[in-house]
C-alpha cells in the first residue's frame, strides 16, 4: 500500500509541478522579487531629478545665522550619505538682486530677517515649486538656527548654550529578562516580520487552493470512484496532504532562492560585484542580532518556529481536505474555503499589529489558536509578549487538533468523497462524526 | 466465483437494496437489470468496497473483497472516470499503478488496446481532446489492461456508435473466453440479452426475477404468434386464448395467453396458404416492461 500511496503523492505533486502555471508563476515571482527588492536602484538607474544637487542662496540679513543654517541642512538625515545634496551658497547681495537671479540660475533663496517680536524670520523663494522633502529639512533647519539665534541675542553663556543644545545621554536597562529586546530591534521586527510572514501566509493560500482543486478535480471527474476501489480513503488522504506539503515546502525554498538573487544582484548593482560586501552585509545584520538578547533565543526559537510551521501546514491542508471533500465542485469549494482564508488572513493581520497589543492577555491566547498561532505567536515571542513555555503550548494545541482532524475528519472525508450530493450536507456531516463504523 | 448474499442497504429511510443475492461464475457474464434508482450502481459500489452493505456479503472465491483483492477487479462506471487534463498514456500509468502494474506492463498493454480499438494515435493526446466515445474506449482500456478476475461494467456502450460497440463486444467475449467474470449493467435490453447468461432483474432494490435468461423465458412462455399468409382476422377471432390481435405491414400479430394457444391457432390455419408462422419467445424488454411494470 505504501507503494500507492508513494505514487499518488507523486502523481498529485507532478501534477502541480510540472504545469506550465507553475513554471510561469514562478518566473513572474523571481521578475517581480528582482524588481522590489532593487527598486531604488532600477529608477536610480533610469535618472531623474532626485539625484541633482539644489542650489541654495542664503542672504542674511541677521549677518549671524547664514553658517549655522548651512551646516543644519548638511548634517540633516535626509543629506547625510554618499552625496551631499545641497550645495550652499552664502551672498552679500540684497533680497531683490539675487531674487532676479533665481529663474536663470534654478536655485532657491534663503532670506534671513530681524524680526522685532519672534527674533528671526525667513522667506523660502524659488522660481518652481519646491521639494515636499527639502521643504521639511529646510523648515526644520530654520527652527534650529532661530533658537541659536535667539539664545545668542539673551546674552546667554556659550558654554550653557553648548550644553543646551547637547543631546541628553540615555541609558537604558530592562530588568525583565523575558522582555529585554532592546527598542532598536524591536522597531526592526515590526519593519521586517511582515515581510517574513508574507510568503509564509502566501504558502497557505497555495496549500489549501492546491488540495481543494486537485480533491474537486478527482471527485467532479468521477475518477475518485476509481482511485478509491484501489486504495482506501486514508491512503488516499494522506497522499493528498503529503504532496500539498511537499509542494508549498518547493515554493517555499523557490521564493528564498529568488529572495537570494536578488540580493546578490543588489550587492552587484551597489558594489560592482555579487559577492562584494555580502560578508559585511551578513556581518552586520549578525551584529544587530548578538546586540539584542534575541541571539541567545535563536537556538531554541529557529526550531520551534519551524515546528510551528509544519504543524500549520498540516492542520490547513487537513481542514482543507476535509472540506473539499464534501464539495462536489469547485465553486462550492472556492466558497467554503472563505473561513479559511479569513482565519489565515486574520493571523497576518493580528502579526502585522503585534507590537500595538503589548501586555494584552486576549492576544496572547489568541496566541494559542491553531490556524492564528503560526503566524501571531512568532511575532510575540521575537516583540518579547511571549516565551518558550506559550510557543509549546501553541505546538501542544496544534498537535491536538491534528489529532481530532485525522480521527473525525478522516470519517467526514471517507463519507464526502463519494458523495455527490448537495441535500442535507451538514445534517449528514454531523451523523458522519458521530458514526463510528464510517 | 463472486457471491452476493442477502444485501441490504439503506440510506436513511430510503432502502437501496433489499435482500439482493446472485453469484457469477468464472467466464459467465452477468447481468444488473432496473430503472433508474433501482440499486444497481449501489450493488456495484458495495461490490467494489466502496461502501458497507447494512446486512449481507459479498465474497471473491470465498474470500471478502478488500484492497488485497481489488488489483485483479477492473470497473467501468457510468460516468467516465477519468483525468481530463491528463493524456492518454498518463491516464493508464495511473489507474495501472493503481492496479500495481509495472510501467512496461502498462505500455505493453495500453498499445495492444489502443490497436486493436484502432486509437494508437491517441495515446499522448490530452484525454479532454478525444471524442466521448474515444473517451469510453480508454475506459474501457484503463479497466481491462490488467487482465481483470472480475470486471464491472456499468453502462459500457454508452456513447458509442454501433462500429465501436462490436469492438468492445468483441473485447467483452475475449475477457470471458479467459475466464473473467463479468457483470453487466445496462439500459438497452438487447445488450443483456445477447451477452449475459444469468440476471436479476431489480424494483426499488429488490430482486424481483433472477436466474438464467433462458430459464426466465422459458418460464415466461410463449406470448405472441407472428403469421403473414392469406388469412383474415376472422380467422383467429373464434379462437379461446387470443388476447390482441394486430396487423402490421401484412403481418398478423397475436398476442396470446399461454403457450397451448400456438396448437390451436396452427390448427385453425394449417390449410390456408403460409409463408411465415413464428411462434416468438418474449423479449427481455418484454418481460422487463412487464415485471418492473407489474411490481410498481
Amino acid at each position: 500500500m505504501s507503494k500507492k500511496f508513494w505514487y499518488l503523492t507523486k502523481m498529485s505533486l507532478n501534477k502541480k509541478i510540472k504545469s506550465k502555471w507553475f513554471i510561469g508563476v514562478n518566473i513572474l515571482f523571481a521578475i517581480l522579487l528582482l524588481f522590489f527588492l532593487n527598486v531604488d536602484k532600477i529608477v536610480t538607474f533610469f535618472g531623474g531629478d532626485f539625484d541633482s544637487t539644489e542650489k541654495i542662496v542664503i542672504v542674511d540679513e541677521t549677518k549671524q545665522v547664514a553658517s549655522s543654517f548651512a551646516s543644519f541642512l548638511n548634517s540633516s538625515e535626509y543629506t547625510a550619505g554618499e552625496n551631499t545634496r545641497y550645495q550652499i551658497a552664502i551672498s552679500e547681495k540684497t533680497e531683490t538682486e539675487e531674487t532676479k537671479k533665481l529663474k536663470k540660475e534654478n536655485q532657491i533663496l534663503v532670506v534671513f530677517q530681524i524680526d522685532q517680536d519672534n527674533y528671526l524670520k525667513a522667506k523660502l523663494i524659488s522660481y518652481e515649486k519646491m521639494n515636499a522633502l527639502d521643504y521639511q529639512v529646510f523648515v526644520q533647519a530654520i527652527n534650529q538656527v532661530k533658537s541659536q539665534y535667539a539664545l545668542s541675542l539673551e546674552k546667554i553663556d556659550p558654554t550653557v548654550l553648548g550644553k543646551l543644545s547637547a543631546p541628553v545621554q540615555i541609558e537604558r536597562t530592562v530588568l525583565n529578562q523575558e522582555k529585554n529586546l532592546d527598542e532598536k530591534m524591536n522597531t526592526m521586527m515590526e519593519t521586517i516580520f511582515p515581510m517574513i510572514i508574507l510568503p509564509f501566509f502566501m504558502l497557505i493560500i497555495f496549500l489549501v487552493q492546491m488540495i481543494g482543486a486537485d480533491i474537486c478535480e478527482e471527485k467532479s471527474t468521477r475518477s475518485m470512484e476509481i482511485i478509491i476501489s484501489n486504495v482506501s480513503p486514508k491512503v488516499h488522504f494522506a497522499s493528498k496532504i503529503a504532496a500539498a506539503n511537499l509542494f508549498v515546502l518547493i515554493q517555499g525554498a523557490l521564493l528564498l532562492g529568488f529572495t537570494f538573487l536578488a540580493f546578490l544582484l543588489r550587492n552587484y548593482l551597489t558594489n560592482g560585484s555579487l559577492l562584494g560586501n555580502l560578508s559585511t552585509t551578513l556581518g552586520s545584520v549578525w551584529n544587530s542580532l548578538a546586540t539584542s538578547s534575541l541571539i541567545g533565543k535563536l537556538w531554541y526559537f529557529i526550531p520551534l518556529f519551524l515546528l510551528l510551521m509544519i504543524l500549520s501546514f498540516i492542520v490547513y491542508s487537513l481542514l482543507a481536505g476535509i472540506l473539499a471533500s464534501v464539495t462536489t465542485n469547485m465553486e462550492d469549494f472556492q466558497q467554503i474555503q472563505m473561513p479559511i482564508m479569513l482565519l489565515s488572513v486574520s493571523g497576518y493581520y493580528l502579526a502585522i499589529m503585534a507590537a500595538l497589543f503589548e501586555g494584552s492577555l486576549f492576544i496572547r491566547i489568541l496566541s494559542y489558536i491553531p490556524f492564528v498561532s503560526c503566524l501571531l505567536s512568532p511575532a510575540l515571542f521575537m516583540l518579547g509578549e511571549i516565551g518558550v513555555v506559550d510557543l509549546l503550548i501553541s505546538i501542544l494545541m496544534l498537535l491536538g487538533i491534528i489529532f481530532l482532524f485525522v480521527h473525525y475528519g478522516m470519517r467526514i472525508y471517507k463519507a464526502g468523497i463519494l458523495n455527490y450530493s448537495n441535500e442535507k450536507v451538514w445534517t449528514r456531516l454531523l451523523k458522519t462524526v458521530k458514526n463510528k463504523d464510517v | 466465483m463472486l457471491k452476493v448474499e442477502n444485501i441490504y442497504k439503506n440510506y436513511g429511510s430510503v432502502q437501496a437494496l433489499n435482500g439482493l443475492s446472485f453469484s457469477c461464475d468464472d467466464g459467465e457474464i452477468f447481468g444488473l437489470l432496473g430503472e433508474n434508482g433501482a440499486g444497481k450502481t449501489t450493488t456495484f459500489r458495495i461490490i467494489m468496497g466502496l461502501i458497507s452493505a447494512n446486512k449481507g456479503t459479498v465474497t471473491l472465491d470465498g474470500n471478502p473483497i478488500d484492497y488485497t483483492k481489488t488489483d485483479s477487479i477492473g470497473f467501468v462506471t457510468e460516468e467516465r472516470s477519468l483525468l481530463t487534463k491528463l493524456t492518454v498514456e498518463d491516464q493508464a500509468r495511473f489507474y495501472g499503478a493503481l492496479k500495481n502494474m509495472s510501467e512496461d506492463e502498462v505500455e505493453k498493454a495500453l498499445d495492444y488496446w489502443l490497436e486493436r480499438f484502432e486509437i494508437l494515435a491517441y495515446k499522448t493526446r490530452k484525454i479532454k481532446e478525444l471524442s466521448k466515445g474515444n473517451q469510453q474506449k480508454i475506459q474501457f482500456i484503463c479497466a481491462i489492461m490488467n487482465h481483470p478476475k472480475l470486471l464491472i461494467l456499468d453502462e459500457p456502450f454508452t456513447g458509442l456508435d454501433p462500429l465501436n460497440v462490436k469492438m468492445l463486444k468483441e473485447a467483452i467475449y475475449d475477457l470471458k473466453k479467459e475466464g473473467c467474470m463479468i457483470i453487466f449493467s445496462s439500459h438497452q435490453m438487447e445488450y443483456i440479452e445477447e451477452f449475459c447468461d444469468k440476471l436479476v432483474i431489480l424494483v426499488k432494490g429488490k430482486p424481483i426475477l433472477a436466474g438464467r435468461l433462458q430459464e426466465i423465458k422459458k418460464e415466461y412462455g410463449i406470448k405472441q404468434i407472428e403469421i403473414i399468409g392469406d388469412v383474415e382476422k376472422s380467422d383467429f377471432e373464434k379462437i379461446k386464448g387470443i388476447q390482441k390481435i394486430e396487423h402490421i405491414q401484412n403481418q398478423w400479430i397475436l398476442h396470446i395467453e399461454n403457450q397451448e394457444v400456438v396448437k390451436k391457432v396452427f390448427q385453425a390455419i394449417q390449410k390456408k396458404n403460409i409463408w411465415k408462422f413464428e411462434a416468438k419467445e418474449p423479449t427481455l424488454n418484454e418481460i422487463f416492461i412487464e415485471k418492473v411494470g407489474g411490481a410498481k
